[in-house]
């Protein structure tokens, strides 16, 4: 890949360039981790409409506060804890109002095999389709406070780890276990005939 | 820690869900595009703002403008006051361009004990005036007594010579 192109360029050469105006520089990282941070965003509000409006909030403040990012930590990280303060925020407010706007579910998912597992198994999923399951996790996901669930989405959904997830949220990593053996047991309580201990 | 990975097995394979959902197909192709759009308007909108500088600057004015939005009533009452006072505006500005000898005719004419405008004019005043003294086309410089200091009138009024540099 060429590396005088916005796309073959170092994230560092990006921010530097984006910061001294280049939108150009700036659409190339937006593209980087567009999917990223909708996803987390998503994962918490269970609403696509609302996910894009915030993804597309947090890349505009992202670009606004360029010139406060120092480099202490990568802009991925920078731009993750915008992401997620801007969500919680927006989560805080809504409270009284949480209606679901669910994506669909991809055609992989139907050969993943723990959700294979799950449907055969047993389980009260055996007769339901993917879609049902979706919307139970997802009621029971919104019935966990944002901290609890922004953990559960980023270690068990992103699969970031542990010291990330202490970075991005502000937190030291015992409080990150902590919140995320919590939010398990939450889940495991609201999907109990669902998700029954192995 | 593994015990809790065990335990919660279920619950991760439940959330493994998640990653299967997905936004609707070609919805990141734009999304940059929007975002690059949506930074370049704010820049536009943040160099232009007026509404947002005159917030700052002038909330009053703001205010103003406030009352005129959706009330026509409103609307043409102001420039029915406005036309108004552009037509005070010109009649008073014509009176004041009035020729002097109009006035000092009037000030000729009227009685001067009687005149509000003329009230203050001392007699000595009102003498020479009827004296004839000759007046300058200022009629009320014309009014005014050649004085000298603490109000003592000028009993020695200046003389005028012409000068001559001729030796």
């Amino acid at each position: 890949m060429d590396s005088n192109t916005p796309a073959g360029m170092l994230e560092a050469d990006l921010v530097r360039k984006a910061r001294r105006g280049d939108l150009n520089a700036y659409d190339e990282l937006v593209k980087r981790y567009q999917e990223r941070i909708y996803a987390t965003i998503y994962h918490m509000t269970s609403n696509h409409e609302d996910a894009n409006d915030l993804a597309q909030e947090s890349f505009i403040k992202a670009f606004q506060a360029l010139n406060s990012f120092k480099g202490g930590s990568t802009f991925y990280t920078w731009l993750y804890r915008i992401a997620v303060n801007k969500t919680i925020n927006f989560l805080k407010q809504r409270k009284k109002r949480q209606h679901m706007s669910l994506n669909d579910i991809d055609f992989n998912a139907e050969h993943d095999p723990d959700l294979v597992a799950l449907i055969s198994d047993k389980t009260p999923f055996r007769n339901a389709g993917l879609s049902e399951l979706q919307k139970f996790l997802n009621e029971a996901l919104l019935k966990l406070s944002e901290p609890h669930r922004m953990v559960v989405v980023l270690h068990d959904v992103q699969g970031q780890s542990h010291e990330e997830i202490a970075e991005i949220m502000g937190c030291n990593i015992g409080t990150v276990r902590s919140r995320l053996f919590y939010a398990r047991q939450q889940l495991q309580g609201y999907l109990s005939e669902y998700a029954k201990p192995a | 820690m593994n015990e809790n990975e065990n335990k919660f097995e279920n619950v991760r394979r439940l959330l493994k869900l998640k990653r299967h959902e997905v936004p609707p197909p070609g919805y990141f192709n734009n999304f940059s595009g929007q975002v690059i759009s949506r930074i370049r308007a704010g820049e536009a909108g943040n160099a232009g703002s007026l509404t947002e500088r005159l917030n700052v600057q002038a909330p009053w004015l703001v205010n103003l403008l406030h009352l005129f939005e959706a009330k026509p009533g409103v609307i043409g009452a102001f420039a029915i006051s406005l036309c108004l006072l552009l037509a005070v505006g010109v009649m008073v500005a014509e009176r004041s361009d009035a020729p002097p000898e109009d006035l000092m005719a009037f000030s000729k004419s009227a009685p001067l004990a009687g005149n509000p405008l003329l009230s203050g004019v001392t007699p000595e005043v009102a003498q020479a005036e009827s004296g004839g003294i000759a007046v300058s086309t200022n009629p009320v410089i014309s009014l005014q007594p050649m004085t000298a200091f603490f109000g003592q009138p000028n009993q020695n009024p200046l003389l005028v010579q012409q000068a001559s540099f001729a030796r």
